[in-house]
């Protein structure tokens, strides 16, 4: 039978709590290095000094103590989703962008890019909040005064056509390029289908 | 001609400060779950889906909280609950890509996929907790900080 703890005992647990609780030797930051969607090499560099430490393979963390000292160790990924679970399910969908093609001279989008068209609707349709760069190109034909209007026509045809659908204004920002930015170098002067397009970057 | 001259200036001046105003957003948050709220200069408001966000910005979450953010060089952040998070300096070129990008997590959990700026040089986004300093080399990262 274990004796009943004094007062005085009792007292000193209190005291033992409050120091825990507001020194900060408690105070402690764990870093785990996750897998890249790409499969790329990655690397997070821990802490300062002399005390440092890089971790470069996936699942691998590190916990610093109030003091800068370090620890390694390998992370489960139940560990990782018990941790971090609700942070990583909080993550935003990673921007993509479209390329739709245009006819000659004209900011009329190719019959064969429009799937690419729908995919995009589709693409903001399904996103909470919403911010889109739509940036027209041209090929090298014609005067420079020219292709930048051209360019503009088309971004800003791309970017009616998405207010039409409902989406926000304040997030698109349309943009010509003129023919600065070819896909495919050409002499000026040369025509080149894939030159005449809008990039539309949706994050 | 001297009206017409000083016209120019306020309106070279509006420009510019329409122009800063537009840079002034760094990113902008993408969803909300539970109670979030967003501080910029002593000021509180809960935030929402679709609220961009500046540098200097502090974002924390309540005990059923949590909230993601993409910003302008494409770095994705998602905290998780009792949460603070400061976005204490942000500075990007969208040309040169090149900029700083610093993050102090003062509590709570923070998942990163980092962006443009820090493919660019491995030296620009740092993430600052209270015991140590993190530098981020092109990455896919958590992290967690105990009070």
């Amino acid at each position: 039978m274990l004796p009943r703890p004094t007062v005085l005992f009792r007292n000193r647990l209190a005291v033992l709590m409050a120091l825990l609780v507001t020194g900060c030797s408690s105070t402690k930051t764990f870093v785990v290095l996750l897998p890249e969607e790409s499969g790329a090499p990655s690397a997070v560099t821990v802490g300062q000094g002399t005390q440092t430490t890089v971790l470069d393979t996936p699942m691998t963390g590190a916990t610093v103590d109030g003091s800068g000292n370090i620890e390694k160790a390998a992370v489960t990924p139940v560990e990782v989703q018990k941790i971090f679970g609700a942070a990583l399910a909080a993550q935003p969908p990673k921007s993509i962008t479209f390329i739709l093609y245009f006819a000659t001279a004209s900011s009329d989008v190719t019959p064969e890019s429009r799937p690419a068209l729908d995919a995009l609707f589709a693409e903001v349709a399904k996103r909470e909040a919403v911010e889109v760069q739509v940036t027209g190109h041209t090929d090298r034909v014609g005067t420079q005064a020219d292709n930048d209007r051209l360019s503009l026509e088309r971004a800003q045809a791309i970017r009616d056509m998405l207010i039409q659908r409902g989406i926000k204004a304040t997030f698109i920002r349309a943009v010509g390029r003129g023919d600065r930015e070819p896909l495919v170098p050409t002499p000026a002067g040369q025509p080149e289908p894939k030159n005449r397009r809008v990039e539309v970057t949706v994050r | 001609m001297k009206l017409l001259s000083r016209f120019v200036v306020i309106l070279a001046a509006w420009a510019a400060l329409s122009m800063s105003a537009a840079w002034a957003e760094i990113g902008q948050i993408k969803n909300v779950t539970g109670q979030v709220f967003l501080l910029r200069n002593n000021v509180q408001q809960r935030a929402k889906a679709g609220d961009l966000v500046e540098q200097a910005d502090v974002l924390t979450t309540g005990p059923d909280g949590s909230v993601g953010i993409t910003f302008i060089d494409n770095s994705r952040f998602s905290a998780g609950p009792n949460s603070r998070i400061e976005l204490t300096q942000f500075r990007f070129d969208p040309t040169t890509q090149e900029g700083e990008f610093t993050t102090d997590v003062k509590h709570g959990t923070l998942a990163i996929v980092s962006g443009q700026m820090a493919k660019r040089s491995p030296d620009a986004m740092k993430v600052i907790t209270p015991t140590t300093i993190l530098g981020v080399r092109g990455t896919t990262f958590a992290v967690k900080v105990d009070e």
